[in-house]
């Protein structure tokens, strides 16, 4: 079908808007768009040019559908909120970058779900492309909507507005799904059937119209608070995995943007995964097992990444990055293949307990901007609790380390309100900050001890989905400002500043994070009410929130807040990331004792039930470098690409 | 500046279609890209943060396109000009498009203001009778609102051809008028007057020629 073009109409509202670059596609590296025969897919991201363009995984997608045969897949993005009036005012629907057609007029449109505050946007994207907002409303010739991302771990918030919502990883997930719509509409299968046989079909696919939702007193006896319509449809939906993963080409092509956006660089992906098993974390969970590319790879994807794209910075990315096995011998071959050439490597995630001496210098030799360290706890009893497994001494050496190789300003990132949380440890944020900037100050010339710099970030915690800690509640926002405060009390130093993170948008997450199917209706009101861009800080519209709880008589801080005891059972246990329940209610008994459980790439088996489930196994280039007076525990999950 | 070391590329390009909405940081940043896809021995300038030595000239306003932009590039190894501009065609897309490469000297003016004097052809939505031109522009800087005498920077007479204008402004040291809103204020000064209708608007807007004064 032959879809329209819509760039005359948009091109006569561009004079009027900021920044046009973001609707003007042409981009170095862009792919010609859907052909008129061709069964067309539309990526979107839900939030702006500027952040759509850098995320990755839309990246990623883009590609996997395109190679697949006979499927085109497009990108789309939300325009900021100068454009979308301006195109409602026009009646312009949303369009695609590549062909410019409208949204409504793809076969299939998928939105990803990156974080708890898109769930708006998501309403904002549809109702733009004027693409029914709900499933039941959606006829036969609309597009099949589909979700993914990391909110697909908590589905249900979202449940209404999707007809499918694939969980996991999508390199072969999606075009899997893509190309069974195709086959399936080329049949003249009625939508309905279509959607029950990508539940019964494609591993991963959730299709919520396909399960009844209960009441709490029968989710509680049921084990699960979705059930099933059909037999034929999965009672427990499995996320996907790529274990293609390890071995797959780490050079991925990308589109080079025109417009500054995030992160605005080539990123080569060298892990996926990661263990440390920090028990707040819901990427540490979700990614399980950890799988390393080679050191060959990544090498090779950065020179011909940099080739073709022409960038002068690379990110190498991954959770935690210098926890590749091979990362010392990367970042030297990289160092070696970009010298002279004005290219800045990075390297995000940096944890600080295998940030040393070595490390500072690979990374050296460039423009030193911030560095961020994330102890996430004040104290030592509290960072057991959470699993953090880092010690004072792991920051201090990190910091003697970065600053004596020529940083000066360093970021710590920390929450506040985690389980067992006491004033103590809000006190203790403050202490380690200031003796970290002591250890800074002491790490440096003399005459240079005056640009010493060191911050704090706060964020609120989330309790998240499919982590040992969804059982427990986030604090009130009142609570969070007044522990903010203490922490601001407690700070002396001049050179060392609080930042935090505004505890209104953080419950908003909460609630989206362990809503059930319930807060749907409360996203969907808070959307009419003129609520968008709610991770935009001057943009949350925190009365749209309360007003549509109240006009809904919903108590959202009932949901945020809630701490339930680990045999409850969740509105995600549907769901799993193949950690099993079991393993999540342990951990979360072992931070009530302050235990610590190890990670798994270095020590034994933690019995998270990843592996096994997925028929996986770790999979590592070669044992991962150990601090003195470690030693490696054989775990027979592990597998090791190289033997030394 | 000029390091004698160096040799100095003077790259003309084109910035047409779609990417004359580009802003002039999004263009400068597309053409260093454009330099480094095409590896080139550029060289790069020393000290905290390595960069590309690489220079642009005048600026366009978002909306104004160009057939005769041009940026100066700095190379640490000399590479014949038709071979460096083979390669950055290469590695440029149709309407951000090198079209001339030429050595010029170490000691020639900065590429900012090496040319000028700028003509500019505006395609209009319909052929005006005449044009009136406007003899002060008010505009906006910095939220202060300045006077400019339009004959200060008017270069010569304006030609009308059909629903095409052809004008020519000068930069001054001091500053300069903007060919955007010297084309708005012209055409709601032509509109006033009688020469066309209501709704006259610039269908495309290219600076045409960049030249010393």
């Amino acid at each position: 079908m032959a879809r329209r073009d819509l760039w005359p109409d948009i091109e006569s509202l561009l004079a009027k808007v900021e920044r046009p670059a973001r609707y003007l596609n042409h981009e170095w590296g862009c792919a010609p768009g859907a052909g008129a025969d061709d069964f067309a897919f539309c990526m979107i991201y839900p939030d702006t040019y500027e952040l759509g363009q850098a995320n990755q995984a839309v990246r990623i997608l883009v590609n996997a559908v395109n190679a697949a045969d006979g499927l085109a897949a497009e990108r789309a993005f939300l325009p900021a909120v100068d454009m979308a009036d301006a195109m409602r005012e026009a009646g312009v629907p949303l369009f695609s970058l590549e062909s410019c057609a409208p949204v409504a007029e793809f076969d299939v449109v998928g939105i990803t779900l990156p974080h708890e505050l898109a769930a708006t946007n998501v309403l904002e994207t549809l109702d733009l492309a004027g693409i029914p907002l709900r499933t039941e409303a959606r006829a036969e010739d609309d597009p099949i909507v589909l979700a993914g991302g990391p909110c697909a771990f908590n589905p249900e918030p979202y449940a209404p507005f999707f007809d499918v919502i694939l969980v996991g990883e999508g390199e072969e997930q999606l075009p899997e799904a893509v190309a069974l719509i195709r086959d399936l509409r080329a049949a003249d299968t009625p939508r309905a059937e279509i959607l029950r046989e990508l539940a019964r079909r494609v591993g991963g696919a959730y299709v919520p119209s396909l399960y009844r939702w209960r009441s709490e007193e029968e989710a509680q006896a049921a084990g699960s608070w979705a059930e099933p319509l059909f037999d034929d449809v999965p009672a427990v939906v499995h996320k996907r995995v790529f274990e293609g993963f390890a071995e797959s080409n780490a050079f991925e092509p990308m589109i080079v943007p025109y417009t500054e956006v995030v992160h605005d660089r080539l990123n080569v992906e060298i892990l996926r995964g990661c263990a440390r098993g920090c028990r707040f974390c819901q990427a540490g969970m979700m990614y399980r097992p950890v799988r390393e590319r080679s050191a060959d790879n990544i090498v090779a994807a950065v020179r011909e990444g940099l080739g073709q794209t022409g960038y002068d910075e690379v990110s190498l990315t991954s959770l935690s990055s210098t926890d590749h096995s091979q990362i010392a011998d990367i970042l030297t071959r990289v160092n070696a293949d970009c010298a002279g050439a004005g290219v800045r490597i990075s390297v995000p995630s940096q944890r600080l307990d295998s940030f040393g001496v070595e490390m500072a210098e690979l990374v050296a030799g460039q423009k030193k901007g911030g560095l961020t360290f994330a102890p996430e706890a004040g104290t030592q009893r509290l960072r057991d609790v959470i699993n953090k497994n880092v010690t004072e001494d792991d920051l201090f050496s990190a910091i003697d380390a970065a600053f004596a190789a020529g940083w000066r300003r360093c970021k710590l990132y920390f929450m506040v309100g985690l389980p067992t949380e006491t004033d103590d440890d809000i006190k203790g944020i403050a202490s380690l900050a200031q003796r970290a900037y002591d250890r800074a100050k002491a790490a440096v010339p003399p005459e240079q001890r005056g640009s010493v710099r060191m911050s704090i970030s706060c964020a609120v915690f989330v309790p998240k989905a499919q982590t040992p800690f969804q059982w427990d509640g986030q604090i009130s926002p009142e609570e969070t400002l007044r522990r903010v405060g203490l922490l601001r009390r407690s700070v002396k130093y001049k050179a060392v500043d609080v930042h935090y993170h505004d505890p209104k948008t953080s419950f908003v997450e909460a609630v989206m994070s362990r809503g059930g199917r319930e807060v749907a209706d409360w996203v969907e009101e808070a959307w009419r009410r003129g609520a968008r861009f709610d991770a935009w800080t001057e943009l949350f519209n925190e009365e749209a929130w309360t007003g549509a709880a109240e006009a809904l008589g919903i108590a959202p801080q009932a949901i945020a807040e809630a701490v339930y005891p680990t045999d409850y059972v969740l509105p995600w246990a549907h769901i799993t990331a193949a950690v099993s329940p079991k393993f999540l209610a342990r951990e979360r008994a072992r931070a009530a004792d302050g235990v610590t459980t190890p990670d798994c790439t270095f020590e034994n088996c933690s019995a998270c039930g990843a592996c096994p489930t997925l028929a996986m196994d770790i999979e590592l280039q070669e044992e991962r470098p150990l601090k003195e007076g470690e030693r490696h525990a054989p775990n027979p999950y592990r597998t090791l690409k190289e033997t030394p | 500046m000029a390091d004698p070391r160096l040799f100095r590329l003077r790259v003309t390009f084109r910035e047409t279609g779609r990417l004359a909405m580009l802003s002039h940081l999004e263009v400068a940043r597309a053409l260093e890209r454009a330099v480094r896809r095409a590896g080139l021995p550029f060289a790069v300038s020393q000290g905290f943060s390595p960069h590309m030595r690489i220079a642009f000239g005048a600026a366009l306003p978002v909306g104004v396109g160009g057939t005769a932009e041009f940026f100066d590039l700095f190379l640490a190894d000399y590479v014949p000009a038709e071979r460096a501009l083979a390669a950055l065609q290469e590695a440029s897309p149709a309407d951000l498009y090198p079209t001339e490469a030429r050595y010029i000297e170490a000691r020639d003016a900065a590429a900012s203001v090496a040319c000028p004097v700028s003509t500019y052809e505006v395609r209009l939505s319909a052929a005006p009778a005449a044009v009136a031109v406007p003899e002060q522009i008010t505009v906006v800087r910095k939220k202060k609102e300045k006077t400019l005498a339009v004959a200060e920077f008017l270069v010569g007479p304006i030609a009308l051809e059909g629903d095409t204008v052809r004008f020519t402004l000068e930069a001054k040291p001091t500053g300069s008028l903007r060919a955007d809103a010297f084309a708005r204020e012209l055409i709601a000064a032509t509109v006033a007057a009688g020469h066309a209708p209501e709704g006259l608007h610039p269908v495309s807007f290219m600076r045409v020629e960049q030249r010393l004064a």
